[in-house]
């Protein structure tokens, strides 16, 4: 059996438009999915049931034990940490927020290891940004900063930018000019119409020299800004000021360097100095699928995007203190809860180290790096092939995703409903 | 000799986000690529092993040769051996430095470890039984 339009659950670009094809309840083929989807579509390496770790090794347990186990060591402990979201759809991270505010805990996403500095930037100057779909019909400049998106979103550029035509743009390929700025040429800066090449460390003076030469101020630009020379610059400014529509995207480049925030609100800045010119906009490329759905989740419910402290019995936010890195740096949380992301992959070792010393659980369909740091793993149904759901594409456009099979394992929202049950019930609410 | 490390994402470490354990994912994310002639400088063949310490530790990962670089910048793709010398700091933003990060190299003849070498290090126990 085929089915048609089965939005992909890996990257922030939800494309939706892959097909799949289904016999006997397995997945046998993907169609227009990336590389990065038919592994995800394809992937059998779900466990079959929860696990739990014992001084040798580890052994098959139960839910009930499971879930059990996760609700006992919550309300144990004193500072919980309920950490990841960006894997699971909408309602499950709704459900999320609930524990975290029974139980007095933390709660936050990969956001704090991706867009973070972003969210902080945009609180400080706003976003002026615009839905994928404006900037595949109408974009006739495209800059992608500090990103890589053939590697990292692998179909942005067929869907959205320099190989997709659209309604304004008859022959993208040609009248579209695609702009890269890396510190790498890597094969998304080899199909650019201009290549940037910074010195690492130099968006933030790159970005003020555009600034200045927008705003007409250009004879202040030293010859060469952090390896780019003027002239490649005045060249920039004057394809983005004779652009009918442009559109920057950026990525970690910008939000993991020296900076940070800074950097992002310096192209915010840039984005607002062009819009006196022309109408431009700016994205930031989400990367973990859903992790833009749970800061609109976390925000419509709490009024922050994410590192969200129940302890005071209200919201509190202050990304720095009460953000999932610093805490585990700081051996401060005594327990944790993660879900749907593998910070025992992505988060340097000074914190994955106290992830070990201290009571985890993990739900996840697959064993990854944190399973090895793990008490419990709990796995789950996936999220868009046999678990339905809602998640936020990188534009903020909230996209229904279907199942494709009929799931075997309960799915993420039935395991976090079954554990705010029973600790309402431990609680007697 | 010093270098600039960076970490990031690659359609390889992404295609094995599911599948952790296997080897395709120890390959990549193992790998610190290099521009080839700080390859030469460091006396070091593509593929040989090379120790990349930084102010928060050292780790033992495999040379790559690679022209995308800029001479006196290592690329090692986003995953647990990035993340073994890569400190815990924030500046209060919530962020660590996964980039643009002061490092040393030097030949070494020593072997990597696994990735479950590197979690076993710290407390942690691979799961075995898939
Ligand atoms: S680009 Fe992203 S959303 Fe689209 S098919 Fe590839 S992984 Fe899936």
């Amino acid at each position: 059996m085929k089915i048609n339009d089965v939005v992909c659950p890996f990257c922030g670009c939800l494309c939706d438009d892959l097909e799949i094809t289904v016999e006997h309840n397995r997945i046998v083929a993907v169609d227009n999915g990336c590389t990065l989807a038919n592994a995800k579509f394809m992937s059998k390496e779900q466990l079959a049931s929860p696990i739990r770790r014992t001084g040798e090794g580890w052994e098959n347990i139960s839910y009930d034990e499971a879930i059990q186990y996760t609700v006992d060591m919550l309300l144990d402990a004193d500072r919980p940490l309920l950490y990841g979201w960006s894997g699971t759809h909408g309602e499950a991270q709704c459900i999320g927020v609930h524990v975290s505010e029974l139980v007095g805990g933390i709660i936050d996403s990969t956001t704090s290891v991706c867009h973070g500095p972003s969210i902080l930037a945009i609180q400080e100057v706003g976003h002026p940004g615009c839905t994928l779909g404006r900037v595949k019909n109408r974009a006739d400049v495209v800059i992608y900063w500090g990103c890589n998106p053939l590697e990292a979103h692998p179909r942005h550029m067929s869907r959205y930018t320099t190989y997709a035509d659209g309604y304004f743009l008859q022959n993208a390929f040609r009248e579209r000019k695609v702009i890269v700025v890396d510190v790498r040429e890597t094969e998304t800066a080899r199909v650019a119409d201009e290549f940037i090449r910074i010195k690492e460390g130099g968006d933030y003076a790159v970005l003020s020299a555009l600034r200045a030469i927008v705003r007409g101020k250009g004879d202040v630009v030293p010859e060469s800004v952090a390896g780019v020379s003027r002239s490649q610059l005045e060249r920039i400014v004057t394809l983005c000021k004779d652009a009918k529509f442009g559109a920057i995207f950026f990525g970690l480049g910008l939000t993991m360097t020296r900076g940070k925030y800074k950097n992002v609100r310096n192209a915010i800045e840039l984005v607002d100095e062009l819009s006196r010119h022309t109408k431009f906009t700016i994205t930031p490329m989400r990367g973990h699928w859903n992790v833009y759905g749970s800061n609109e989740v976390f925000t419509w419910m709490t009024g922050y995007p994410y590192a969200i402290d129940f302890c005071r019995g209200i919201a509190f936010y202050n990304p720095g203190e009460t953000s999932a890195i610093d805490l585990l740096a700081r051996k401060e949380c005594d327990a944790c809860l993660i879900i749907g992301s593998d910070p025992g992959a992505h988060f340097p070792r000074g914190c994955v180290e106290h992830l070990a010393e201290i009571p985890t659980v993990v739900i996840d369909p697959v064993p990854t790096m944190t399973t090895a740091l793990a008490d419990v793993q709990i796995p789950v149904a996936v999220s868009g092939i046999d678990a339905d759901g809602t998640a936020y594409r990188m534009d903020g456009v909230p996209i229904r995703v279907r199942k494709v099979i009929e799931p075997t394992l309960p799915n993420d929202r039935e395991v976090l409903k079954s554990i705010h049950a029973k600790m309402k019930e431990a609680k007697g609410q | 000799m010093k270098f600039i490390l960076n970490t990031g994402r690659t359609v390889t470490q992404g295609r094995h986000v599911e599948h952790k354990y296997h080897q395709g994912y120890f390959e990549e994310t193992s790998s610190c690529f290099i521009h080839p002639l700080d390859l030469m400088d460091l006396d070091l063949e593509d593929g040989e092993h090379v120790e990349v310490v930084s102010e928060w530790g050292s780790v033992v990962l495999r040379a790559v040769s690679c022209e995308d670089l800029r001479k006196g910048m290592i690329f090692v793709p986003l995953g647990p051996f990035a993340n073994h010398i890569i400190p815990p700091r924030t500046h209060s933003t919530g962020m660590p430095d996964f980039k643009n990060i002061t490092v040393e190299l030097a030949r070494t003849e020593r072997e990597r470890l696994t990735q479950w070498e590197l979690m076993e290090k710290i407390g942690g126990k691979r799961y075995e039984n898939q």
